[in-house]
């Protein structure tokens, strides 16, 4: 990967973040409103926090396909335990315990059984979405919320942030120690960008791998949690809208800085929303800002896929032992 | 076509400044048809810089060259291969699912007409063949690259680079690196065919024994100067040592002294030890004090041994003892545990992680210590990680830069320094000096001595006279069998004949 000064990556961010900003206010002045800066935040809130999940994901060199099927599950949980006159806690944690059981099927079948994580997920996603439909048959869930309470999860304010918004920068806080400052976080960093070696340190590789599909599941489905509370209903398709912007978030930040991290995904998670947002303010329909997003995602694994860039940096010296 | 001493490449006056620095000062270089030139000297002497001007990578910034008569500017990568350089990597890239053939014309297919421009199989094949005939040597090019032996590949590489007509000075950078001794002799055999046809090799080798086998000349390099060109032949009669030119110090390549306190407690001991198919019967016992070195050449089982002692692989009889308990070792992680550490023979894919930095590398084997409540201790890692790193002499002092940057004799500086922040008990080198340089190899070589104070050290590599060299008792492997049984004072002849044969002879 190209290395350059954090500085000098922090400068084009911001210069991409003034740019697309920039764009967009010339365009529609409702841009910079504060209104609309809030419904930013919250769209960021819910895509960064599937992002995060996935980071783990990423840093290991696996993939996860299945969160969004998993979160529609979560959401669909969350719901029906609603419903039926659980406590919150309980819903939410009936939730976010639908995102753990996959991720810990999914680690396992990667990391323990050797199967393709791609495939693995995908099929593991489709079922948890086959299961969202047992609750109601696929028609939305949406009794009771009114007493519960969810709707504050949206609604209610922290330390003058939108709860949504603190909750995305608690997760991150949490996540930035986990992945940097702690020594999961370099044995995940150490499995993968060598396992071999890793393993050879006495890194739990395999263990590790099962904790990053682990927090990608948690962190899907407490990123439909709010969802659901900002719509006031559960839906079976709720986390169709996670997968695209989510890769792409978390590689537009690693194309950015250099590697996935944390801080990486919440800088991506930023421009992607910053672009969903404009759109809509546009009124362009989102079909087109689906398909906006995907080149951008696209864009992004070509920044950050080492093969292409060493494409691009042809013609430069390569590096003395540099590996196939 | 080759006469006598017509001189194909004369540089003169070569100069390259990166910076302040010199990376070449004022250096000549001359090369004749049909020879086969070494080009010898420590990291950093310049002989890189040079191949990249050469190579057309770096331009140079005083100084004339000349290929066949005829003055060059080289001032890019394609005008090199016009002038007809061809340089292989150390390293080099190959697809493993293309036929030997097909790699060797990647990108210069002739395609068949019509709309899917396919490619033209039969005149790739008559190709090879006529390349085959120029340089008549004994590989199919129609297997698959992955397939091949490694010394198969090189030469694949080798093909590639001269699949040109007027392909005349081929450079070879340390080709024998991951090859086997028989390997290497099918390679030496391929250099001499082609030094037949007229063709002047460069080649650069961290082995000197080599310099001697194959070379007609050779050429020192330090600090950025040529101090030296010789023939072998001269530097022979004249008993010139080479070492001494590289490191321009009185020593060559120094071993530290032997032990000079008996053997203290055993630490690790084998009996019997046997994994199928692998290696089978092994024992010996590794003491505190001392070091103790097997000998065994790539495929005689040494490297499984290594990684059977390290639990990675388990053994199917035989038992292995620490500290006189009997141990199973299920993982890599349990050995740490043990108070085992192993110093893999690949350290680019076993033990490192490179692109992350030293201090990450120094912990990541220890992340219990490197830790408190679960949480990285950033500035105790780092005061550790300096610590260490003066202590294995890291050059360059940068603890930032990720292993990428740095020298393969700096990398495994680095692996040394993560086993003694591991502060193991018993430590494994496997082929610890491969793609080593010489002022390298001395530290490691201190290194091993002075780590075997307060630990058992075991050294297992295919170079006898490191073995020999470095190590208090001795013992062999051939096809997976000890041959004779550590002990004090084998002859390194002895020890030679042992592991290339299996015999006892001379």
């Amino acid at each position: 990967m190209i290395s350059r000064p954090l500085a000098l990556r922090l400068l084009a961010f911001a210069a991409l973040v003034a740019l697309i900003g920039l764009a967009f206010w010339s365009q529609s002045a409702a841009f910079a409103s504060t209104g609309n800066l809030r419904s930013l935040m919250r769209h960021m809130s819910v895509q960064g926090l599937a992002a995060l999940g996935l980071t783990f994901v990423i840093v290991v060199r696996h993939f996860d396909l299945s969160f969004p099927g998993v979160a529609s599950m979560g959401a669909m949980t969350l719901g029906w335990l609603i419903a039926a006159g659980m406590p919150l806690p309980v819903a939410i944690g009936g939730g976010l315990a639908v995102g753990l059981a996959f991720g810990l099927v999914n680690g396992f079948a990667v990391a323990r059984l050797g199967l393709p994580d791609i495939v693995t997920t995908i099929g593991t996603g489709g079922l948890a979405i086959g299961f969202s439909y047992f609750y109601s048959n696929g028609t939305s869930i949406s009794q009771n919320f009114f007493m519960s309470g969810i709707l504050d999860l949206n609604d209610r304010k922290i330390a003058g942030l939108d709860m949504p918004f603190a909750i995305l920068m608690g997760a991150a806080l949490v996540g930035a120690i986990l992945l940097h400052a702690s020594r999961l976080g370099a044995g995940f960093y150490a499995t993968g960008q060598n396992t071999v070696s890793a393993r050879f340190s006495g890194v739990p590789t395999r263990r590790l791998i099962v904790v990053a599909f682990a927090l990608s599941g948690i962190m899907a489905c407490l990123a439909i949690t709010l969802l659901v509370a900002s719509s006031g209903a559960a839906n079976v398709t709720a986390g169709n809208q996670l997968l695209m912007p989510a890769f792409a978030a978390v590689y537009l930040g690693a194309a950015l800085f250099g590697r996935p991290s944390i801080g990486a995904t919440l800088a991506g998670t930023l421009l992607m929303s910053m672009m969903l947002n404009g759109f809509t303010l546009l009124a362009i329909p989102y079909y087109y800002s689906d398909a906006i997003v995907s080149t951008v995602l696209i864009t992004a694994i070509a920044i950050f896929d080492p093969r292409v860039s060493a494409l691009l940096r042809r013609g430069a010296p390569r590096r003395k032992g540099e590996p196939v | 076509m080759a006469e006598g001493t017509r001189t194909v490449l004369d540089m003169r006056g070569i100069e390259k400044r990166f910076g302040d620095v010199k990376a070449l000062d004022n250096v000549g270089f001359n090369l004749i048809a049909g020879e086969i030139h070494a080009l010898l000297g420590v990291n950093g002497a310049g002989k890189s810089t040079l191949i990249k001007i050469l190579s057309g990578v770096y331009t140079k910034d005083e100084g004339r060259i000349e290929i066949g008569g005829e003055a060059f500017d080289l001032g890019s990568p394609r005008a090199a291969i016009e002038a007809g350089i061809a340089v292989v990597q150390q390293h080099p890239e190959l697809v493993g699912d293309l036929s030997g053939a097909e790699n060797i014309y990647l990108g210069h297919e002739g395609t068949r007409p019509g709309l899917f421009a396919r490619i033209d199989r039969s005149d790739l094949a008559a190709r090879a063949e006529a390349l085959l005939a120029r340089f008549p040597i004994d590989v199919d090019l129609s297997r698959r690259v992955a397939d091949m032996p490694a010394v198969d590949r090189e030469i694949v590489a080798i093909l590639h680079a001269l699949r040109l007509e007027n392909a005349r000075i081929l450079i070879l950078d340390e080709p024998t690196s991951t090859l086997t001794e028989r390997e290497k002799a099918s390679l030496f055999a391929m250099m001499r065919m082609l030094k037949a046809a007229g063709i002047a090799i460069i080649y650069i080798t961290h082995r000197l024994e080599e310099v001697y086998e194959i070379a007609d000349r050779f050429t020192v390099f330090r600090g950025g100067r040529n101090v030296a060109c010789h023939t072998v032949a001269e530097a022979q009669a004249t008993g010139l040592s080479i070492p001494n030119l590289m490191l321009g110090t009185g020593g060559g390549l120094a071993f530290p002294p032997r032990a000079t306190t008996p053997a203290g407690a055993p630490v690790l001991a084998v009996d019997g030890l046997s994994c199928d198919g692998m290696f089978r019967d092994v024992s010996f016992t590794a003491c505190k004090g001392e070091i103790l070195g097997i000998f065994g050449l790539v495929g005689s089982g040494v490297d499984e041994l290594s990684k059977a002692l390290f639990g990675v692989f388990r053994p199917d009889r035989g038992q292995i003892r620490l500290h006189g308990k009997p141990v199973t070792l299920r993982s890599p992680a349990q050995a740490l545990r043990s108070g085992i550490f192993l110093v893999p023979g690949d350290r680019r894919t076993e033990g490192l992680t490179l692109d992350e930095n030293v201090i990450f590398n120094t912990t990541v084997a220890n992340l219990g210590r490197a830790s408190f409540g679960g949480l990285l201790r950033f500035g105790a890692n780092r005061r550790h990680t300096r610590a260490l790193a003066e202590k294995v002499d890291l050059q360059p002092m940068r603890l930032d830069r990720t292993l990428r940057g740095f020298s393969g004799g700096n990398q495994q500086k680095v692996v040394i320094a993560k086993g003694l922040y591991r502060q193991a008990q018993a430590y494994i080198f496997v082929e610890p000096t491969v793609g080593v340089d010489i002022g390298a190899r001395t530290k490691i070589y201190a290194l091993m001595r002075e780590i075997a104070r307060d630990a058992a050290v075991i050294v297992i590599s295919s170079d006898c006279d490191e073995v020999h060299g470095v190590a208090d008792r001795t013992l062999a492997l051939y096809k997976g069998a000890p041959v004779g049984s550590a002990s004090r004072d084998t002859s390194r002849d002895h020890l030679l004949h042992a592991g290339i044969m299996g015999g006892i002879a001379a």
